[in-house]
């Protein structure tokens, strides 16, 4: 069906009739108006524009959670993939799965490993070795980066043991989750 | 400009001249920057997430190689009294902490502590390792913000131990 101008449209009975056919309305104001779509246009260019600004192509490595609130750091580099450690004071969880209390972690002080952790990172190293087994350069290209998403009021102890059980799975490359120090004061100044 | 001034019909000798202007038709543009949006309001990153990296001592870790063992050592360790920052040189300063916060935990002068990194980087500037060692009570919170100082005046390559 064409797409006709809005207006006054008499069945086709009355479209010879001078009187109901509409005829006799010439000087009356037309129906039909035109929107004024520039600064429509003008806005979803800023929009974009701000947008564009805002994207990442790596994505979100990592995901904010409730029970996790990452400290400030001024110096911190772009993050990459790599399998995610979160501690919170309550639970350590790797890539989503829950692998120890920090209850039970405190009971056995006396231990440096997180058993469950380790083998859950050599896991994620196995994965990484099958996925590169033709790759001839595997052991020089394999960097060990664990990033490491730990709350503020968590204490060294338990960032120790995870760090020793992430060495001894063979991820000795730590990278510290942190929140852009610059990024947070804009948001903070904008709210204000 | 929403409303462009009409192009002026030039002339004016009865002759009828062709309108010179012309209606640009900006549906196109519309449909294309509303799918961008959508596409980039789905996308967005809105937490910016940055890392520190840091080397892990102790189990796993590459040993050190002969040109870092011959370089100068620097330790900062982090205890309940303050930092203390000491060098195979010899040296050691402590930098008392700041204070207390509510919770107990010491406040740690981060300010003095970038002024005396920054000296040693001024004394020795090829070095680029520290070795940051924190007593088992330290907040996550305090490590971090003790590393994004080691980061800030020079010295990148920080590895984190236990202290003791």
């Amino acid at each position: 069906m064409p797409i006709v101008q809005p207006g006054k449209r008499p069945a086709k009975r009355f479209e010879k009739s001078r009187v109901l056919g509409g005829k006799m309305m010439k000087g009356r104001k037309s129906t039909n108006s035109e929107l004024n779509v520039v600064s429509m246009v003008d806005m979803m260019t800023m929009l974009v524009i701000f947008l564009l600004q805002q994207f990442s192509a790596t994505g979100e490595v990592l995901f904010m959670q409730k029970d996790i609130k990452l400290p400030d750091a001024a110096h911190g580099q772009a993050i990459d993939v790599a399998p995610v450690v979160a501690i919170s004071v309550a639970q350590v969880v790797v890539t989503g799965q829950k692998v120890a209390d920090v209850a039970d972690l405190d009971k056995d002080a006396g231990y440096l490993n997180i058993p469950v952790l380790e083998e859950r990172l050599r896991d994620e190293k196995k994965r990484w070795d099958y996925i590169h087994q033709n790759d001839p350069d595997r052991e020089k290209n394999w960097k060990g980066d664990v990033n490491i998403q730990a709350d503020v009021k968590v204490p060294f102890r338990l960032v120790k043991r995870v760090m020793f059980s992430c060495a001894a799975a063979g991820y000795f490359n730590v990278n510290l989750a942190t929140l852009d120090e610059a990024n947070t004061r804009a948001f903070a100044a904008t709210a204000r | 400009m929403g409303g462009g001034g009409m192009p002026e019909q030039g002339g004016g000798h009865g002759r009828k001249k062709k309108a010179l202007d012309a209606v640009i038709n900006v549906v196109p543009a519309i449909d294309l920057l509303s799918c961008c949006i959508a596409f980039l309001l789905f996308t967005a990153v809105w937490t910016q997430i940055s890392r520190l990296q840091v080397q892990s001592m102790g189990a796993g870790g590459p040993p050190p190689t002969a040109e870092q063992q011959k370089q100068l050592q620097i330790t900062l360790s982090l205890t309940e009294r303050g930092l203390v920052l000491s060098t195979s040189a010899g040296t050691s300063i402590d930098i008392p902490s700041a204070g207390r916060s509510p919770d107990g935990a010491p406040i740690y002068d981060v300010k003095a502590l970038a002024t005396r990194l920054k000296q040693i980087k001024t004394e020795y500037p090829d070095q680029s390792a520290i070795t940051v060692a924190a007593e088992d009570a330290v907040l996550y919170a305090d490590l971090v913000k003790v590393i994004d100082t080691c980061i800030g005046a020079g010295l990148a390559a920080v590895a984190v131990t236990a202290a003791g």
